[in-house]
């Protein structure tokens, strides 16, 4: 109750009122690790107990119940036993990472992988889940971490969006574009989705013959000077001759960064170019690259699709065997070598690689049988991966069937607020003035995990 | 440990930083006492007995011995940290603030209790000045610095500055012939009007047409909130009034469609369905119906009072006086309210209704039976044949297809046994029924069974297979004429038993597969009539032709309203949830409002059993008093920010310590004072701006006065204003002729939802006079796929939005250029432009005279009759489109 201070305080207030009129110029509050982020996001829940958090005990107490070991209600409510992985685990790299076998492409790379095995989700519903992974808040309508870093430190290439996002070519994720909504901030900070190769971006053709583009940007030119010319001084009128100007020079960049002609042969194969299981997925990885390359900020990938029949993404309620299988076919392989070829173009040294999704999956089944596996907020598995962080490093537990978080929980905001760190940006002190409150964009909880920092 | 040493090292240095002018009661410390101490200490908390909001209450404590800092245990425990308890210490410098003040007598004037809740102005009831129009106060604090209003700008200007503000669409001809003042009386008495300002009123709201979330689903009735909204602009509704119907009209007149959708305000919001229907974790639904109450009272707080009460959810607010009980009585105001749709008609009304349309009704079900008759069987064998197609193929595997109506087949392991029952523990319809089941190879057959009452896990309905024998698979049909809807078997066990007294299970529903695994077979409508026999295929037609003709007979009968609004939900007892948290339930808190304002007692004097009317109109009440000395202050100002792009306070929902301080405090008093005695009227206020001299100021940068004032607080200018997304949409159509006029129903579609269940709202590559009509009448959907407006800050309408943020990108620039809705509208500015113009240089005149209300000078009309015959005059309307001239409001 700050306001009962009267006259005392006057001076905060208005030098908050002075933040607020100016707003905060792109810029790092202290010096970064990274400078780009891609953000590869796994909609419907990726079990963290069949991938990377090896539980050799579910296999002693596979088809138990575990009645009074556990408090978790499954969303669906149907607690049945105790559930082995449907893959073998074996050590990899020289960090000794048990990976299973779904996922041996990745396996391969554990060594540049900074793990959190103990992740914590507010919600055990996918809506608030999802959007507290993709905005910080449980509830729709706020600005997207991607939509963060453009804010927090700018664009590096005038031509291209600071923000881009590319859906899983099978339909846009769950709640959509919410995902990288720029919520209260200015709208050049929404995440800008490329579609297909011919026009990755909505609008950036023009359907008009080349020289009738030409004379009409010359003639607009003209008018919008002359306009200008009336109205010295103003703003708003000289920004949007800059914008035109910006907008034809994205006509430009943006199909050259999709044009994937240049890449060699190999670099196709290792992304799954060829293969029609991966290639979809693939050339999204290729364009991640390609897209930081240029110095866009942030990249936002979707490996999975929004619900419906027949499932396209990793919510494998009912044959999680079958379920998983199918989208690790498409995800393995090119992850694994966006990571491989960042590494060998030494981009890791200055990009940060997040990989995530919303929850993980019960070690009890849905159910009887060997069916599938119901949502686990309680903990779950992300990794980093690349500038500023220990690599082969796994930080946190769970207890030895994978049920909850037994050392170190990782909450959402925790996460939010390293990679924020890693950027160069206190995750205090980024905030926007809306309704009321200088909002953190990250919301009011977490610290930055320390321990994992290089 | 208690240092001394320490402390007053800590004193000697502290003492000397404030010494130099001495600590004074009213300046210094008042503000530290009231910010770090009465919280605890004071009204209606006095931890540890001690009460610091009078000086006898004060001295009474004994915490303090004049004179001598060290020696009070005021001043020890704030030095060494002891207190505030559960607080951040006092700085170095406070601390030497208490120490100066004790050391010099401790004197104690006036009362904390009553500094507390005068000291804020948007707390003090307005007041007249003495000055008595909006240019007077503005001229006055202008002249303070100096500066002045601009000179008036043109009549030109100034028309299209007139209709941008009062209707969003761009003058006619005839309309720029008029005066100035012919044209606000016009203006203010067209629909054009309601329909602007309804939607800044719906961006304050947060109006959206589906729940948002993982399911979003639409909300179908949900338009007639909008036209509500849209009628109470146009009819000026008293502001009060407008107030008191989102707020309790179901209460007001529950049969009235009108005055329900009114409360279409209190669940305009998200809606998370799935934690509220589907989650079973019995927590997360609990903090899933706080998350609605929760949007209910920020919402109404936000709307009506611009006070911030969700700060107050987790914590007493940490900047205005809104402590957590406060927030909590507030959840209980609301707690008879759902959300959801419901049919609003009187007994009689719904009784002429029905009585209208059975005859018709009849009739449908008449030929739909015998439609039935001819389709159903053909379709049911078809869709048996593929299941049973599908069932062989995964033979082999573990799982069964899933039960569908005409298909459920089961096989085990052979058991034998002396009796077998099916435990059904769930079904679909209204009592499960089963039409013909077996047990094979025994066969054992039950015929015809219906269910005595509803199968749940709770209490299943048990069906007894008489016979006994081996057996290894069951099957059994539902509703072997597909279209009807018989209770459907979905969770069910075949049990076992050797003695009739203990069961086991031998097969059940886990055993098949779910359908989100697999596609399931289908049969199109054009396989059937294919199968059909001549005959039928001929009587079919007949009967379709038939059916459609009752149809529209029926559709012709008007049906009761169906609105998306406040529903009835179960009042339960509310509690302070300590955190915020469901699991720490606190005191039990009872209907009220915020005890900072007291025009009206916080606490509404009602208990726990208060039903749902009294609570909400009680809360109605408190904010329409004339009193309460926000409610006017906070419409004024709205309305003032929408015209100037500045509000007078410029942040419309926060009247806080965060938000923003009145430019001109005596103004916003002497206009919610005026519009107060002028009945609440909104066009009253409407008028008085658009009729002052500052409005109708010229709009260009005057140096001197930028160099003082560049915000353009103090309205040295009118300012450019870029068009809003919708006003720019609703321009291009009326500018090329496209507009539909038509007025409120339904909204039209940009966005559809696309696929089965799957939740995702695609654009829509639509176009033509259905959705030509005004960007207010569009199904605003949460989180849908792009559409043109979008790029120009049209809000996801998932959060408030009391001010839309001005962006400028090359985003804008490419969707102004390139977007399939302008390409379109220059076509159609073409095609209007040949209609009205003979010749080129006529054609540009008449687009000059459209879009910017003048004529071209010499030189764009050479440049236009020259990009015309070089390329193409809807080109050209293109390029227009994009100019500053034409996006900036003069």
């Amino acid at each position: 109750m700050l306001w009962e201070v009267g006259g005392g305080l006057a001076g905060i207030a208005l030098a908050q009122m002075e933040a607020q009129a100016a707003p905060r110029k792109p810029g790092t509050h202290f010096a970064p690790k990274a400078k780009n982020v891609i953000l590869i996001y796994l909609p419907g829940g990726i079990s963290a107990i069949d991938t990377f958090d090896y539980k050799p005990d579910l296999v002693k107490h596979h088809g138990k119940q575990t009645k009074g070991e556990n408090t978790i209600t499954p969303f669906f409510g149907k607690p049945g036993a105790v559930m082995k992985s449907p893959w073998e685990f074996r050590p990899y790299g020289k960090s000794g990472k048990y990976v299973s076998d779904l996922l041996p492409h990745l396996a391969q790379r554990v060594d540049d992988m900074t793990f959190f095995h103990s992740m914590v989700a507010r919600s055990n519903a996918h809506g608030p889940a999802i959007f507290q992974m993709s905005t910080g808040y449980i509830f729709q309508g706020f600005p997207s971490v991607g939509s963060w870093v453009s804010y927090g430190l700018g664009s590096e290439n005038q031509n291209l969006p600071s923000f881009v996002v590319l859906p899983d070519p099978r339909g846009l994720p769950p709640c959509g574009v919410a995902n990288w909504g720029n919520g209260f901030l200015p709208a050049q900070h929404q995440g800008v989705m490329f579609g297909d190769q011919k026009n990755p971006i909505a609008d950036l053709r023009a359907p008009v013959a080349p020289a009738v583009q030409a004379a009409s940007y010359d003639l607009l030119s003209q008018l919008n000077e002359e306009h200008l010319g009336a109205h010295p001084g103003d703003d708003a009128l000289a920004g949007r001759i800059r914008a035109y100007e910006m907008a034809a020079r994205m006509q430009v960049s943006a199909p050259e960064v999709t044009d994937i002609k240049g890449e060699s042969e190999a670099t196709r194969e290792a992304y799954g170019l060829n293969d029609p299981a991966t290639r979809a997925y693939g050339y999204n990885c290729l364009l991640a690259r390609r897209l930081v390359e240029r110095g866009v900020r942030c990249v936002q990938l979707f490996n999975g699709g929004h619900f419906g029949a027949p499932r396209i993404n990793w919510d494998g309620h009912e044959d999680l065997r079958a379920n998983h299988s199918r989208c690790a076919a498409s995800m393995d392989k090119p992850t694994a070598a966006l990571l491989a070829d960042l590494k060998q173009r030494g981009m890791l040294n200055d990009t940060v690689v997040v990989w995530t999704t919303e929850f993980g999956r019960l070690p009890i089944s849905e159910g009887i049988g060997e069916g599938g596996r119901d949502h686990n907020p309680e903990g779950f598995t992300s990794f980093m991966a690349g500038a500023g962080l220990k690599p082969g490093y796994s930080y946190g537990r769970t207890d030895e069937l994978g049920y909850k978080t037994a050392e170190n929980p990782t909450t959402i905001y925790d996460f939010h607020a390293t990679l924020l760190h890693l950027l160069g940006l206190d995750y205090t002190r980024l905030s926007w003035y809306h309704n009321g409150l200088q909002r953190r964009l990250t919301d009011v909880h977490g610290h930055v995990v320390k321990d994992v920092l290089a | 440990m208690f240092d001394v040493a320490a402390l007053k090292r800590l004193f000697v240095l502290v003492v000397g930083i404030v010494a130099l002018r001495g600590a004074e009661f009213e300046k210094d410390v008042r503000p530290l006492l009231a910010a770090k101490c009465v919280k605890c200490h004071g009204g209606e908390r006095t931890a540890g007995g001690f009460d610091m909001t009078s000086a006898e209450a004060f001295a009474k404590a004994g915490v303090v011995v004049k004179g001598d800092p060290a020696g009070s245990k005021l001043f020890q425990h704030v030095s060494s940290g002891k207190m505030p308890m559960g607080g951040p210490r006092l700085t170095a410098e406070e601390v030497a603030v208490v120490g100066d003040w004790i050391r010099g007598g401790a004197v104690y004037t006036g009362s904390l209790a009553v500094a507390k809740k005068k000291a804020w102005w948007a707390f003090v009831p307005p007041v007249k000045g003495p000055l008595g129009s909006i240019d007077a106060y503005l001229q006055a604090k202008l002249a303070t610095k100096g500066l002045g209003f601009s000179a008036r700008a043109s009549e030109r200007d100034l028309t299209r500055r007139l209709f941008f503000s009062l209707t969003g669409l761009p003058p006619t001809d005839a309309d720029y012939k008029r005066t100035y003042a012919e044209n606000v009386d016009r203006l203010l008495a067209s629909p054009e009007y309601g329909e602007r300002w309804a939607r800044y009123w719906l961006d304050v709201v947060r109006f959206g047409e589906t729940d948002g979330g993982e399911h979003n689903f639409e909300r179908f009735h949900a338009w007639r909130y909008r036209d509500w909204v849209i009628d109470a602009f146009n009819r000026d509704m008293p502001y009060t009034q407008f107030v008191r119907e989102q707020i309790t009209g179901d209460l007001l007149r529950p049969k009235d469609p009108q005055s329900v959708a009114a409360t279409g305000f209190l669940v305009a919001g998200p809606w998370d369905s799935v934690s509220a229907e589907l989650n079973k974790d019995a927590l997360m639904k609990k903090t899933a119906r706080m998350d609605e109450l929760d949007d209910m009272v920020t919402t109404t707080f936000h709307s009506f009072q611009a006070m911030t009460v969700n700060c107050a959810r987790c914590h007493d607010h940490k900047f205005d006086p809104i402590p957590t009980k406060d927030y909590y009585s507030l959840t209980a105001v609301f707690g008879g309210v759902g959300f959801g749709t419901r049919e609003v008609v009187t007994d009689s009304a719904k009784q002429a209704y029905e009585a209208a349309a059975k005859p018709f009704q009849v009739e449908l079900a008449r030929v739909q039976k015998e439609l039935d008759s001819i389709e159903a069987p053909v379709r049911t064998r078809m869709m048996r044949e593929r299941y049973q197609a599908l069932d062989e193929r995964r033979s082999g595997e573990k799982y069964r297809v899933p039960l569908a109506p005409f298909f459920n087949r089961n096989a085990f392991a052979p058991v034998t046994g002396a009796a077998y029952r099916l435990v059904i523990s769930g079904h679909s319809g209204k009592l499960p029924k089963i039409d013909l089941l077996e047990l094979k190879p025994a066969g054992l057959t039950v015929r015809d069974f219906v269910g005595s009452s509803q199968a749940t896990a709770a209490v299943p309905v048990i069906l007894p297979i008489p016979g006994k024998g081996t057996v290894s698979e069951i099957a059994w049909s539902t509703d072997r004429v597909m279209g009807k809807s018989d209770g459907q078997i979905r969770v069910y066990s075949l049990e076992v038993s050797d003695d009739g007294v203990n069961w086991r299970a031998v097969a059940g529903s886990l055993d098949h597969i779910s359908v989100n695994e697999l596609e399931l077979p289908s049969v199109s409508e054009a396989e059937v009539v294919a199968a059909l026999t001549d005959a039928a295929r001929a009587r079919r037609a007949e009967l379709l032709g038939e059916r459609d003709a009752w149809k529209k007979k029926l559709d012709a009968v008007p049906a009761p309203a169906m609105v998306y609004a406040a529903k009835p939900h179960p009042v339960e007892p509310a509690y302070l949830l300590e955190r915020g948290s469901v699991a720490k339930a606190k005191e039990e808190v009872f209907p009220g409002a915020l005890s900072a304002l007291g025009h009206r007692p916080a606490s509404f004097g009602l208990d726990s059993k208060a039903p749902d009317d009294l609570r909400r109109t009680a809360l109605a009440d408190w904010i329409t008093d004339e009193k309460n000395p926000l409610t006017a202050r906070v419409i004024v100002n709205r309305v003032w920010f929408y015209h100037f792009g500045n509000g007078i306070v410029n942040t419309p929902s926060d009247f806080g310590l965060m938000g923003d301080r009145p430019s001109h405090p005596e103004l916003l008093d002497w206009l919610a004072v005026s519009f107060m005695e002028n009945g609440w009227s909104l066009k009253w206020l409407q008028r008085q701006i658009v009729m002052s001299q500052a409005f109708q100021q010229w709009s260009a940068l005057n140096e001197k006065a930028f160099a003082v004032d560049a915000d353009n607080r103090l309205l040295w200018r009118m300012p450019l204003r870029r068009m809003d997304a919708e006003a720019l949409r609703d321009t291009m159509l009326a500018a090329t002729g496209s507009l539909n006029f038509e007025r409120g129903g339904p909204s039209y579609l940009l966005q559809k939802k696309g696929g089965g269940g799957s939740y995702i709202y695609d654009a829509l590559d639509n176009d033509g006079p259905a959705v030509w009509r005004r960007a207010v009448y569009r199904f605003v959907v949460r989180g849908g796929g792009r559409i043109f407006m979008d790029s120009f800050d049209c809000p996801d309408p998932s959060v408030a939005t009391p001010q839309r943020s001005n962006s400028n990108t090359p985003v804008q620039a490419l969707t102004l250029l390139n977007n399939s809705f302008v390409m379109k509208q220059s076509e159609r500015m073409a095609e209007r432009l040949r209609r009205e113009a003979s010749d080129v240089s006529g054609q540009v005149a008449r687009a000059y005279s459209l879009l910017y209300g003048r004529a071209p000078s010499g030189k764009e009309l050479q440049a236009g009759v020259a990009f015309i015959g070089q390329h193409s005059l809807a080109a050209y309307a293109r390029v227009l489109f994009n100019t500053n001239e034409f996006l900036y409001t003069p």
